[in-house]
């Protein structure tokens, strides 16, 4: 019993993933509730537009409200452009009685926030909630949910059906064969890109049906940033298979990714309500990027034009990782040329050689020297 | 866990199978075979993928229950107490690539109660390192090493020798030997024919049964096969090939498995091949090759 | 042409993994490359087919369509049918149509592997995946055939077969080095190169090795100097290099295994590595 113990605890001792997972784990789940996880928001960021602009934005309380836009000359409209470019959480239209707030109803916890605080002024402001009138998690939810489908292809499948081929010792023969690496490198990830692809549309398609959730963008636009986070995401599921030796490794690293992804994209935790050291953790994630695309598109309509940060940011990602990813396996396939004599191919010269001739001179180590 | 002590039985006794059979299902496994190791002995067990060596040595060591017939592991059942006086050597090696020689060694001793033993010479210099980052000639001795630690009466050992070097081979089979000089029963079995030379008996298995035992002479019986000298062996060999004999390279010369001298002489002057045919003692393989069919 | 890796040197890390090697293999034949595990074998077979990168030395090799390549590992994807295994190679080196599937089928019946064809590759036996991979390097019937291993693992019966089409593919033209740590095997082949540790320990025709091996080996129950003799059964053997065995020494024509065995146990006490 005693011997079974020690050797547990030797080999724990020495399996650095287990050990990290063990160890580190704990520690990030620590900070992560203990920073992050928190569904209030402190603050939010509003717009007054209309005659009495100015005026009101005074009355606001700037505890709760950070007013960034203030446009006595704006409309109803502009408001909602506002909203629907994600400039601000909420706009309050004045020159009318009651003043109306349109608060943006994508950003779950935070119109909660606004709702209850708006109670308190009583008559003297209305609102409304737009792309989510009620509330709905799902709604939320749904779009936020594609990306992590998407992640888990990209990271776990990806990485074990390219670990599996290290594994079994294939990836040696196809860097012998006469195929080029990137060929191998497309080959082998264009089926789960297509797999992931048409997972994403039974899954945008399965919401919106079973959750009602609305498609109000462009479908096109949507495409093209799931391609983009795609990209990032099959990127890393290479840069795992290189880093691991079995399916096991490859499943453990790809779980660390993935973990942080959950809880920090802002997908459960709002990131407005992070503490500033952890939001930039998930600042770095492309997952967070990939769900202000799908949540904007699909809920507020959001154009292309007014989603260009999370756009390029997944598309340096994209860049950067994939690059990464397919240099790191080029290195595992393409076989160097150096000090090579490539013999004449054609079949009519090799058959004109004779075949006889001296074999290989014996020799022993027999007259070696150290 | 302690010792028990288990007497020490009389030669012949070690391990024993009487008329052992085994069935999954609707496979036959092994049937009907009889076999003993006895004290100071060396017996290989030969015979090819699925033909039930390893079914064989599982029932001797009491890990699956026989369907049919006994087997004895010091005289009686395989049970836990009488295996504490067995050492086993399985494929896999059974080593911790995580833990250190010398944890190995411990912790081998220690599931057997025994006091860790002085590591053997040749792996005092890597009693620190891990195993996984060990060349296989040495992984092996420590899994002998291993085995031995608690000082068995019986050893089985499945491929001890696979992937080694001549050199480490032959410090394998020291090993081995100096344990049945010391009266050690040792069951092994090989796939490299060359170790049959190093055994005092062998058994050959086929299709689930003991089909041949005795000496190499015994075990090859009346198979013969036929040596092709020639010139030009590849033209030889095709045709050869070509009348459907089995024939393949060996060295310069072709050679024929279970072949007729006089059929081949003719085959290979119808063709007109100029060659010397003899004929000649089979190897085991060939034996076996013949025993499992074309 | 003869195929050829000379002179070779590599080093991984501080590592000495090849030192001086020369392989050398003629269309038609077989060449064994014959040592244990680390002994550079893979690394030599791996340089001849260009997958690593020699620190110095020489390499002749057909073009990569012409090399024919089963690695020490699987050799074929598990999850593939024999014959789709056969098909994805056979598409690798464009081959197609009857033309893939009759060469396809051929090969497969000289393996008496066409009752499996619809079985995965992770259902064969170890000998029979081993053939699967044999015919897979072979498919595009290429001039230079590198084995890793085929034989280690497999039982004696599959590898009388293996060896079999071995002679094939020789008897058919092409170059063959294979590797194995089976001294029998290396017996069969035409010429055969043993390594250890990275140097050569004895290369050519068996004859050859033979002829140019120093000193006299004893068979003996009693060996005078025990770091010099092994066992072969009952009895030892023992090796005296260049110098005179005593008088009373019974000398015998020693096999492969002895002149390894031999010539390893040289190497160790000239570099103070005996134990």
């Amino acid at each position: 019993m005693r011997a079974m113990i020690v050797k547990e605890f030797r080999e724990l001792s020495r399996d650095r993933r287990t050990l990290a997972m063990l160890i580190g784990m704990p520690l990030l789940l620590l900070v992560i509730f203990g920073y992050a996880a928190n569904f209030r928001v402190p603050t939010v960021t509003a717009a007054a537009v209309g005659p009495g602009a100015s005026r009101l934005a005074a009355t606001l309380p700037s505890s709760f409200f950070d007013v960034t836009r203030i446009e006595p000359s704006g409309t109803r409209a502009d408001a909602e452009r506002l909203l629907k470019d994600n400039t601000v959480d909420v706009a309050i239209v004045t020159g009318r009685q009651p003043a109306l707030a349109l608060v943006d109803g994508s950003n779950l916890f935070a119109s909660q926030a606004i709702v209850s605080v708006l109670n308190t002024f009583g008559d003297k402001i209305s609102s409304q909630i737009l792309y989510n009138p009620d509330l709905k998690t799902s709604w939320v939810m749904v779009p936020a949910i594609i990306g992590l489908i998407l992640t888990f292809i990209g990271t776990i499948v990806t990485s074990i059906g390219l670990v599996r081929e290290r594994e079994t010792g294939t990836l040696e023969q196809l860097a012998v064969m006469p195929i080029r690496p990137s060929t191998v490198i497309l080959g082998k990830i264009s089926p789960y890109f297509l797999v992931a692809s048409l997972d994403m549309v039974v899954i945008t398609g399965l919401g919106m049906l079973l959750f009602s959730v609305p498609f109000n963008g462009n479908a096109f636009v949507f495409a093209l940033g799931a391609a983009l986070f795609l990209f990032v995401v099959l990127g890393l599921g290479v840069l795992i298979s290189t880093i691991s030796q079995t399916a096991g490794q490859a499943i453990q690293t790809a779980f660390m990714f993935l973990l942080p992804q959950i809880l920090l994209s802002g997908m459960i935790f709002p990131l407005d309500a992070m503490a500033a050291g952890v939001r930039w953790i998930g600042y770095l994630l492309p997952l967070t990027y990939f769900t202000m695309i799908s949540q904007g598109v699909m809920l507020r309509g959001a154009s292309m034009a007014s989603l260009w940060l999370p756009f390029l940011m997944l598309a340096v990602m994209a860049v950067v990782v994939f690059s990464g990813a397919t240099l790191r396996f080029r290195r595992d396939l393409a076989p160097s040329r150096h000090h090579r004599h490539v013999a004449a191919e054609a079949d009519a010269d090799a058959d004109a050689e004779p075949h006889a001739g001296p074999g290989p001179a014996p020799t022993t180590d027999a007259g070696r020297s150290g | 866990m302690t010792a028990t002590a288990v007497d020490r039985p009389s030669p012949g006794e070690l391990l024993r199978a009487d008329r052992a059979g085994r069935r999954f299902g609707d496979v036959v496994a092994v049937e009907d075979v009889t076999m003993s190791v006895g004290a100071g002995e060396v017996v290989g067990l030969l015979g090819a993928n699925g033909a039930g060596k390893t079914t064989l040595i599982r029932m001797l060591l009491g890990l699956i229950a026989t369907s049919a017939g006994e087997v004895a592991l010091l005289g009686g059942p395989p049970d836990r107490r009488r295996r504490t006086r067995l050492g086993y050597v399985p494929q896999g090696l059974g080593l911790y690539g995580d833990l250190t020689v010398r944890e190995n060694l411990t912790f081998s001793a220690q599931a057997y109660g025994a006091a860790t033993p002085r590591l053997p010479e040749a792996l005092r210099a890597s009693a620190g390192r891990l195993v996984a980052e060990l060349p296989l000639g040495l992984q092996r001795q420590l899994a002998f090493a291993c085995a031995l630690a608690h000082d068995p009466v019986v050893l089985v050992l499945d491929e001890p020798t696979s992937g080694v070097d001549a050199l480490a081979r032959a410090a394998l089979w020291d090993t081995i030997h100096e344990q049945a000089e010391r009266g050690v029963g040792v069951l092994v079995t090989t796939h490299a024919m060359q170790e049959a030379a190093q055994c005092d008996r062998l058994l050959l298995m086929s299709q689930a049964r003991l089909v041949a035992h005795g000496s190499e002479t015994d075990i090859i019986g009346s198979t013969t096969a036929v040596a092709v000298r020639t010139d030009e062996w590849a033209r030889a060999f095709a045709v050869l090939t070509e009348s459907g004999q089995p024939a393949m390279l060996a060295g310069r010369d072709v050679r024929v498995a279970d072949a007729d001298a006089d059929r081949v002489r003719q085959v290979l002057s119808d063709a007109g091949v100029r060659a010397e045919v003899v004929a000649v003692p089979a190897t085991i393989e060939e034996r076996m090759r013949v025993l499992a069919g074309a | 042409m003869t195929y050829a890796v000379r002179s070779a040197v590599v080093r991984f890390g501080d590592t000495l993994a090849l030192d001086d090697v020369t392989l050398e293999v003629e269309p038609g034949s077989v060449v064994a490359v014959v040592g244990g595990d680390g002994a550079g074998k893979t690394t030599l077979l791996r340089g001849l087919v260009g997958r690593i990168r020699l620190e110095h030395g020489e390499v002749d090799a057909p073009s990569a369509h012409q090399i024919g390549y089963l690695p020490a590992t699987a050799g074929s994807w598990p999850a593939l049918t024999v014959a789709q295994n056969m098909d994805f190679v056979g598409g690798v080196y464009g081959l197609s149509g009857t033309t893939l599937s009759a060469r396809r089928d051929e090969l497969l019946r000289r393996a008496a592997l066409l009752d499996v064809v619809d079985r995965p590759a992770s259902q064969l036996s170890g000998g029979m995946r081993r053939k699967l991979g044999f015919a897979m390097a072979m498919l595009h019937d290429p001039q230079l055939l590198v084995l890793d291993e085929p034989s280690t693992g497999v039982d004696p019966v599959s590898r009388i077969d293996l060896w079999r089409l071995v002679s094939e593919a020789a008897a058919a033209g092409a170059a063959v080095v294979m590797s194995t740590t089976y001294l029998d095997e290396a017996e069969r082949a035409a010429t055969l190169l043993a390594l250890d540790d990275g140097r050569m320990l004895a290369s050519g025709t068996r004859a050859d090795v033979l002829r140019s091996f120093d000193g006299v080996v004893a068979r003996t129950t009693s060996p005078h100097r025990r770091d010099w003799a092994w066992r072969r059964g009952r009895e030892f053997h023992e090796y005296w290099p260049g110098e005179a065995a005593p008088r009373d020494a019974t000398t015998l024509v020693p096999d492969l295994e002895d002149v390894v065995i031999a010539l390893s146990l040289l190497r160790r006490h000239r570099h103070g590595l005996a134990s």
